[in-house]
Parts: structure tokens; C-alpha cells; sequence
């Protein structure tokens, strides 16, 4: 009697913070027909903003990748005096309000910046540049593919890489034919949430970048800035991001459900990726 | 679980969901909530310091407004926005309680040499403006209507801001050249920021308009805000802030 009260509980108040959180997607949806939402999408101010998201996520992401994965790599198999404070570092824009990242970016990198006169030297203004939306974008989503790649280089299994080694494979080797590999899924699951944190990135672009149309408008600016003009842009825009989050976040799912099959896992390791 | 840790978790839930929905609702008597423009971020507080208030660009409050924002009283830095929700029947007959004019702002060290609303056509100056909805965005852009120097001078605009105070936030930062702002705005600002003045002839009409909004719980009190605004001694603490005598002096 007892348990069964309690589970009709839980059941309760998991279908209430369900709804909680479903109730604003079906909202955005639910708001105009999938045609007009679909309409709204040849809006040039909609179509500018998604090829600035996606051309600063992917640039982005991609200098996340090239940086983050040799560093994650270092922290997982290192330890050094300050191993502490360097994961404390990695990890910090994770916690920082966005709009303290800008302030931040700002105070690093501005005009009157700590690195701004040097840069001015070179000729490199960074401010309004779209390169400044890249940086934003790096340094605020960064934190979820490092992570993310730390705890995947700490599960592979020493004994492996130790096994490589007596087989004569140097540490590059070792590294590109079978850490990366046994690293793999966990580098993409990190790769994936950094993509869909990056490409909502706001308080640090809009302080840091500023907003114009083409330049540095990415999705998330541009809803803002449409809000009070076009709420039917706005709405397609949203339902754009929610749709991307959702495909992620899926695609996540059902490829670390395949990884984790233990007949597909012998294919990274004795496949031809690994002998060849 | 046992049942005494039960009945406390869900005690302590309980109470939670009626913090939130007593923040949602609850209201204490005769405070009321002002949304009002950027520009008039310092100016109120001094009017009433007894009120809640939300600043930001017309436009958005507008917006927010039509969504069903609990505000009271809304007070926008034209007269457009106003007499647009009045005609949807959300909001009083706006007033007109102020008016401002735009001048043109540039870091104190001025790095691009700006002296003149045409120095702005220079290439590679970084102006900063603010978005075309925002009053004070289609204000600059009738300036520079007005000069003649629309094309040569929008070529140039690095961002387009949500409201005045954003705009004036990166020239003070020294991150733009030059911006367009109101004179009140210039005035908070005045160590780190130069004026330059836009010539009379080329300002547009700034009037700032207020209307109780419909839907408040208490148009008794946000009427009384509006009469405190247009009263003498708000419009003295307006005219000290730099804004100008709600109607024009007759000459």
C-alpha cells in the first residue's frame, strides 16, 4: 500500500517536470503552421543569421577540436604540478555567466584590451569581426568537448596502449591507431554538445561582437533582435535551433547505443583502421 | 525511503512550487512596475525611487508588453510605440513627458579623428547604432537622412544594438569610434566619452510618451506615476538630467 502510494508519487511528479520542460518546445511549434514557420525561412534576415551560426560554429568547433583534443590528452594521461588549476581553467567558461565571458573577451582581447595593442600592432582589430563571433563561440563551448575528451582518454584501457607499444608501434602511432579509436565515441558525444551549446551562444557574442546583419547576427542574436519586429521569424528561428538541439541530442543517443554493442566495438580496435 | 522522509520531500516541494507561484503573482501593495526606455534608466529612480522598473529599448518592451508583461505603466522614447499598443486598445492615450536630442559620441582618446556628423562617412570608422526598431536607431537613421549622408555613413556601422545604453556601452569601452546616442545618455558618461554636437536643423522631433497599460492590476497607482512625471518637480529632476521641457517653448 505504502509503495504503491509512493510510486504513484514519483510518477506524478516525473510527468509534471516532463510536461515543464516539453510544454515550451511544443509551444514554439504550436505557435504558427509548419508552413508559415517553413515561409519564414527564405526571410534573408533568417537565412544571413543561420550561415553566420553555421559558418562560426564550424570554424569554431574545428579550432576546438584541433586544440582541445592534444590538451584533453595531456590531462588525461599527465599529472603535473597544477594539473588541478589547468582543468579548473578548462572547465571555468562551463560555469561563467555569459556575460562575463564577453566582459572577459573584452578585457582580453578589445581595442583597450590586455592583448590590444599588441594585436593593433599586427593590424587586428577583433571587436564587430566575425572572427570575434568564432572566439565567443570557442571559448564558451569549448569546455563541453574537453571534458568530455579528458574522461575518454582516462577509460581507455592502459593495457592496450601498453600492448601497441611492446608491438612495436610508436606513441604516434599508438595515438592515431588506437587511443583515438577506443577515444572515439566519447570525443563525438563532446564534439556534439559543444556544437549545440556553441551555435546558442549569446551574452558573450553579442557583448564581445556585437550584432549586424551578415557579419556577426548569429541565430540566437537575431531572434533577439527580432523579438519586438517579426515574432514569426523569431518563431522560425527558434524551431531551427530546437530542431538542430533535438537532432544532436538524438543522434548522440542512438550512436552511443551502437558504439556500446561489444561486436561493433571489436571493429574499431581489430578493424582495418587498426591493422592497416 | 521511509514515510516520514517522504511526507517531507514532498512538504518541501510543495513549498518551492508555492514560493514560485507566489513570486509570480504576489505584488506588495503600491508598488508598481514601470517599463520604461533606456535612456531613462537614472532619470526615474529620482522621479520615484519606490518602484520596480525595467529598462530597455522601447521596441522590446513594446513587444513584451503585447506578450503580456505585467507592467503598469509604459514609458517609450517616441510617441509611436505607445499610440500603437493604445490602438490595440493595450494601454492608455499616450502623453508626451519629455523630449531629448541625439548627438553623436566618441571615445575620449577619439581614435578615428571625428569632429563632425560628416566624419562619420570617413572610410573604416567603426560606428556603432542602434537597431532600426529601437527609437533611437530610427532616429540616427533620419539624421543622416536629414544630412544627406544616409549611404555614405551606414557603410560604415559595425553593430546594430538592442537599445541606447548598448551603444553608449561600447564607445565608453572605447571598442567603437563613434555612436549615436541622446544628449542625457552622453551626460552619464562624461569622462569617458566627447560630444559631437548634430547640427539643429538636422534633429528629428524626440518626444518620449507614457500610457498606463490595460491590463494592470493598479491604475490607480500608475496613474499616479504618470501625474508625478508631468508634475513640476518631476519635470525639474527631468530637466536636470539634461532632458528637455515637455512642450516646446513658444518663442
Amino acid at each position: 500500500m505504502k509503495r504503491t502510494l509512493l510510486s504513484c508519487l514519483i510518477t506524478a511528479v516525473a510527468i509534471v517536470t516532463l510536461l515543464f520542460l516539453a510544454l515550451p518546445v511544443i509551444a514554439i511549434f504550436a505557435h504558427t503552421t509548419p508552413a508559415h514557420l517553413v515561409d519564414q525561412l527564405s526571410n534573408p534576415v533568417v537565412r544571413d543569421a543561420f550561415v553566420v551560426s553555421l559558418k562560426t560554429s564550424v570554424i569554431a568547433q574545428a579550432l576546438i577540436v584541433l586544440f582541445g583534443t592534444p590538451t584533453a590528452y595531456l590531462l588525461a594521461t599527465r599529472r603535473f604540478p597544477g594539473h588541478a588549476v589547468a582543468v579548473t581553467l578548462v572547465e571555468l567558461p562551463l560555469v561563467l555567466p555569459p556575460a562575463v565571458a564577453g566582459i572577459a573577451l573584452l578585457a582580453a582581447f578589445g581595442r583597450l584590451g590586455l592583448l590590444g595593442s599588441t594585436l593593433d600592432a599586427l593590424g587586428i582589430t577583433l571587436p564587430f569581426t566575425q572572427t570575434a563571433v568564432t572566439i565567443a563561440v570557442a571559448y564558451v563551448a569549448s569546455p563541453l568537448y574537453v571534458r568530455q575528451a579528458i574522461a575518454a582518454f582516462e577509460a581507455t584501457d592502459p593495457n592496450l596502449t601498453a600492448a601497441s607499444r611492446t608491438l612495436g608501434a610508436g606513441p604516434t602511432r599508438t595515438f592515431f591507431r588506437v587511443v583515438l579509436p577506443l577515444a572515439q565515441g566519447g570525443l563525438i558525444a563532446g564534439l556534439a554538445l559543444s556544437f549545440a551549446r556553441g551555435l546558442g551562444e549569446f551574452g558573450a557574442t553579442i557583448m564581445f561582437a556585437g550584432s549586424l546583419q551578415r557579419v556577426t547576427q548569429t541565430l540566437p542574436l537575431a531572434i533577439y533582435a527580432e523579438f519586438d519586429q517579426n515574432f514569426d521569424a523569431t518563431l522560425a528561428m527558434s524551431g531551427v535551433l530546437v530542431l538542430i538541439s533535438v537532432a544532436l541530442l538524438l543522434g548522440l543517443r542512438i550512436g552511443l547505443t551502437w558504439q556500446r554493442s561489444p561486436s561493433k566495438r571489436s571493429l574499431y580496435l581489430f578493424g582495418p583502421s587498426a591493422s592497416g | 525511503m521511509s514515510r516520514g522522509r517522504a511526507i517531507s520531500a514532498v512538504a518541501a516541494l510543495t513549498i518551492a512550487l508555492s514560493l514560485v507561484a507566489g513570486q509570480a503573482s504576489a505584488r506588495s501593495s503600491a508598488q508598481i512596475t514601470v517599463y520604461a526606455a533606456a535612456s531613462l534608466t537614472d532619470v526615474f529612480p529620482k522621479i520615484d525611487p519606490a518602484q520596480k522598473y525595467q529598462f530597455g529599448g522601447s521596441n522590446t518592451l513594446a513587444a513584451q508588453i503585447t506578450q503580456g508583461a505585467p507592467a503598469d505603466v509604459f514609458a517609450s522614447a517616441n510617441t509611436t510605440l505607445p499610440q500603437q499598443l493604445f490602438s490595440k486598445g493595450l494601454c492608455s492615450k499616450p502623453v508626451v513627458f519629455t523630449r531629448n536630442t541625439l548627438v553623436v559620441v566618441v571615445p575620449k582618446a577619439n581614435p578615428a579623428g571625428i569632429r563632425s556628423v560628416y566624419n562619420l562617412a570617413k572610410p573604416g570608422v567603426k560606428l556603432v547604432v542602434a537597431g532600426p526598431g529601437v527609437p533611437v536607431g530610427s532616429y540616427t537613421l533620419q539624421i543622416l537622412k536629414n544630412m544627406n549622408l544616409s549611404g555614405s555613413v551606414l557603410r560604415n556601422v559595425v553593430s546594430r544594438e538592442t537599445d541606447v545604453r548598448e551603444v553608449l556601452a561600447k564607445v565608453a569601452l572605447g571598442e567603437a569610434d563613434a555612436g549615436f546616442v541622446y544628449s542625457t545618455d552622453a551626460k552619464t558618461v562624461a569622462g569617458k566619452v566627447t560630444v559631437v554636437k548634430v547640427p539643429a536643423w538636422a534633429q528629428p522631433k524626440v518626444q518620449y510618451g507614457i500610457c498606463v497599460v490595460t491590463k494592470s492590476g493598479d491604475k490607480t497607482d500608475a496613474q499616479m506615476f504618470v501625474k508625478k512625471v508631468v508634475s513640476k518637480r518631476g519635470q525639474a529632476r527631468m530637466l536636470q538630467y539634461g532632458f528637455l521641457p515637455r512642450v516646446k517653448k513658444k518663442r
